[in-house]
């Protein structure tokens, strides 16, 4: 198993080092110049290409490419070209809002749509699953920032439940954190919620109609085991496959939510990243990026091996 | 079941709800992902500059909410005089002024320090400014004299409480190194208290300010680019002063806000049409006419709105120094336009392409003026980019028209050297933002800068702006006010007329009832 980990995370590298020669280019390739950025439009030539040869941006692209991944592979991914802060301490920074965001939302999809997604099933064509069916149009269809700012008007400006503005609370506020982090765990959850209602409900009807969940009926199983046990149990892998694929998607999407609910996050990191063409930061962030997904999908193939015996981790 | 749910996520929320905080904090939600830094010397963002007017002082300074250069007033120098030629002044500065924290008393020598170091393009955005400087010296700890290499337009606005003018804490700036972007030490009413990268930047009062402490204890600068956020937490309570967006819809439902006041400020962005002579067919002027004449800049401003614009009338923002719009700009004459191409060569009319950022606001704006130019036979193609792509290529001479909107020093000298000397012009080694070639008032723009006399001086200024509107380098399009909204129990302690530093000055008359 530990073989099996160590591997899979060594496969990884490759896939790490493409992603940084990548961003590396593609940062550069996009116009506009990080030293006007920092300088402001009144800057004069000569000042703009002293900042740009303190950033380093005057070297030929190569070596700065060399210099780059010299530091890269030991762990160095430079300062911020904007504000001068070590790359890494500001992802790292802000990193557990936004996993914290994901893992809530994630959690908040589950608990919600596995059930509504079996209820559905099982009711297929009648009350229950038209609910359910809505449920999951309005979660797809409603863009985060919409559902985001309809919230806040609903539950922040208006019952007043919740600050509009999600400030980053320190760790040892649980109550105010959990305040803070509420809506935008129910806006990014509510996408989640979808997705999972109709893969369990599709999942289910297939399962429901087998040859062995007749059987298990035929010989008198209670209806909730035959449902759990034998028909559940089977849609696990689409399920875990789902999650492993939309937590991916999330962790990408948590930016509009972060946005709307003024949330630190790693999306709202890149935004402004991309904005003021901080080259240092976006590569820093991409890597980090990379490795996230990397490791779900990892997580996801673990999974795999707990809910369904037959698929071998080895 | 339904009932108790209900009533359990009631109590729930109830008991979340946060108690009011007792101390007196002025909330300012701005429209930014965050700042770059509190160093005034380095500060050019619409997000940066506010700070600056919190934190220090400069040996004169603006009137709080004023603009206006004329009315500049004592700040930390209590008194000056310039010999007869204009190139030497002494300041006398107050005594006894402390910088924040333990950085010791302001003297000459910090000044000396700050000068020199908004001159210098290694510590400084704004060093081309201080060029004609000889010399900064301190004659004793409370005097100093400045040497000009060539009398300037305006030497007090040079030292005033606004860019390069800022004094800084030598001690500071020497200690501190490069942590002097976030932590500054200045004079101000207000000192850097923490910074938290993408959230917040707050201040505490300076109690010990040379015109009193302040009332306000503490400033929360909060940075909420979402403007839909922004207002929801102004509206909410959670914030008490809102940047505003540069439109009249906000503007009108802003008022409608309860508790709510709308300030609509100078000084105003200028927006031209640059037109770049250095590409065909627009080296005709013949094809510039028709540009001009196609172009009507009261229905741009009216279709911005009534409150927050209004139509340019020169290539130099209203009430800047020296600013003259007595010559006539061709306007809002579609057939004369045709009749103008038809002489030039192109009775089907021109195809003009230029770059254009994706700012909304602007966006929407250059939109009236393509339909504009199309009834004038002009087809304008837009490349529509996003808006640091625009800065690069529009310097890399890639448009034949520029829309570009901008507020400068409040002096003339400023915006006709930056957009209409040659030496400004794109693509050179001294360039600055001239995209449209322009050339034709070097000589004047030059001469006024260095002219003693004022009458002369605003005579070789409107010269300038003559020959510039009459060769056509720029069509003015409208001038942008900027808004800002405040709770009514916010009390900034003067008429809130201009933001110099693009948001109120909050200082030791401010207050919060």
């Amino acid at each position: 198993m530990i073989v099996y980990i160590a591997k899979r995370l060594l496969f990884a590298a490759p896939t790490l080092l493409a992603v940084l020669t990548l961003v590396f280019v593609l940062v550069r390739i996009v116009p506009g110049d990080p030293a006007l950025v920092v300088l402001g439009d009144q800057a004069t030539p000569q000042a703009l290409a002293e900042l740009r040869a303190r950033m380093g941006l005057d070297l030929p692209i190569w070596k700065q490419y060399v210099v780059f991944m010299g530091q890269a592979l030991t762990g160095d991914f430079g300062r911020s070209l904007v504000s001068n802060r070590p790359v890494m301490t500001d992802v790292l920074a802000v990193l557990p809002y936004t996993l914290e965001l994901t893992i809530a939302s994630l959690a908040i999809g589950a608990i919600f749509g596995i059930p509504l997604g079996v209820w559905a099933a099982r009711g297929r064509d009648r009350t229950p699953d038209w609910i359910a069916r809505i449920v999951s149009l309005v979660g797809l269809s409603f863009p985060a920032f919409v559902s985001g700012v309809l919230m806040l008007i609903v539950f922040a400006v208006e019952l007043k439940w919740f600050p509009v503005i999600s400030k980053g609370v320190a760790l040892d506020d649980p109550v105010e954190r959990l305040r803070s982090l509420a809506l935008p765990a129910l806006n990014l959850g509510l996408i989640m919620v979808a997705y999972l209602t109709r893969v369990t409900r599709s999942g289910m009807l297939k399962a429901l109609s087998e040859d062995y969940v007749r059987t298990a009926r035929a010989k008198g199983m209670p209806t909730q085991t035959v449902i759990w046990r034998h028909g559940f149990r089977n849609v696990l892998i689409p399920i875990v496959t789902v999650i492993g694929l939309y937590l991916s998607v999330l962790i990408g999407n948590s930016v509009l939510t972060e946005i709307v609910f003024n949330r630190p996050g790693l999306g709202k990191l890149i935004v402004g990243a991309l904005e003021k063409r901080d080259y240092t930061m976006l590569q820093g962030l991409m890597v980090v990026y990379a490795f996230l997904i990397v490791v779900v999908n990892l997580l996801t193939d673990l999974a795999y091996g707990l809910v369904d015996p037959r698929v071998k981790s080895t | 079941m339904r009932h108790i749910a209900l009533a359990g996520l009631t109590a729930l929320g109830l008991a979340l709800a946060s108690p009011a905080f007792a101390q007196k904090t002025l909330s300012i939600g701005m429209s930014a992902p965050d700042i770059g830094q509190v160093d005034p010397h380095k500060a050019t963002t619409t997000q940066d500059k506010p700070m600056t007017g919190w934190a220090f002082n400069g040996l004169v300074r603006f009137k709080p909410g004023s603009a206006d250069l004329g009315g500049l007033e004592p700040d930390l120098a209590e008194s000056w005089e310039k010999s007869a030629d204009g190139l030497v002044w002494t300041f006398k500065l107050r005594k006894g002024v402390k910088f924040h924290r333990d950085y010791g008393e302001m003297t000459a020598d910090d000044v000396v320090f700050s000068l020199k170091r908004a001159g210098d393009s290694k510590t400084s955005s704004f060093s081309g400014d201080y060029a004609s400087f000889a010399n900064v010296e301190a004659v004793d700890p409370y005097t100093v004299k400045i040497t000009l290499k060539a009398p300037v337009p305006s030497l007090l606005g040079l030292v005033a409480n606004y860019h390069g003018g800022n004094i800084v804490s030598k001690k500071a700036v020497e200690a501190l190194g490069e942590d002097f972007r976030l932590k500054a030490i200045g004079t101000g009413p207000y000192m850097v208290d923490e910074y938290k990268p993408k959230e917040s930047v707050t201040f505490v009062a300076n109690k010990a300010y040379f015109r009193g402490a302040p009332k306000i204890e503490k400033i929360v600068y909060r940075f909420i680019p979402a403007d839909a956020a922004r207002d929801l937490a102004f509206q909410s309570g959670e914030i008490d002063v809102i940047y505003g967006r540069q439109d009249q819809k906000w503007v009108e439902r802003a008022k409608e806000m309860k508790d709510t006041i709308v300030d609509v400020v100078r000084p105003a962005e200028l927006a031209l049409l640059h037109i770049n002579q250095s590409q065909k067919p627009l080296d005709d002027i013949k094809v510039r006419q028709a540009i001009a004449y196609a172009i009507d800049p009261k229905q741009v401003a009216s279709f911005m709105g009534a409150l927050v614009a209004e139509p340019g009338r020169s290539v130099v923002p209203i009430g800047y120094l020296g600013f003259d719009d007595t010559t006539k700009i061709p306007c809002c004459d579609p057939n004369k336009s045709k009749q103008l191409l038809a002489e030039a060569g192109f009775p089907q009319g021109v195809t003009i392409k230029a770059v254009q950022t994706n700012l909304p606001s602007m966006l929407s704006v250059i939109q009236v003026v393509q339909a504009q130019l199309k009834k004038g036979g002009i087809d304008l193609q837009l490349d529509v980019v996003d808006h640091q792509t625009f800065h690069a290529n529009i310097r890399k001479d890639l448009s034949q028209v520029n829309y570009y909107s901008a507020a400068r020093f409040p002096v003339a000298d400023v915006y006709l050297s930056q957009f209409f000397h040659s030496r400004a012009t794109v693509n050179t080694p001294t360039a600055v933002v001239n995209t449209s070639h322009c050339k034709v008032a070097d000589a004047e723009i030059d001469a006024a800068r260095v002219e003693p006399d004022p009458a002369k001086q605003k005579a070789l200024w409107a010269t300038a702006q003559k020959k510039i509107v009459e060769n056509l380098c720029a069509v003015p399009l409208h001038e942008q006010l900027q808004s800002w909204a405040r709770k009514s129990n916010v009390d900034y302690g003067y008429k809130f007329d201009a933001a110099m530093h693009l948001g109120p000055i909050v200082n030791e008359t401010t207050d919060k009832k």
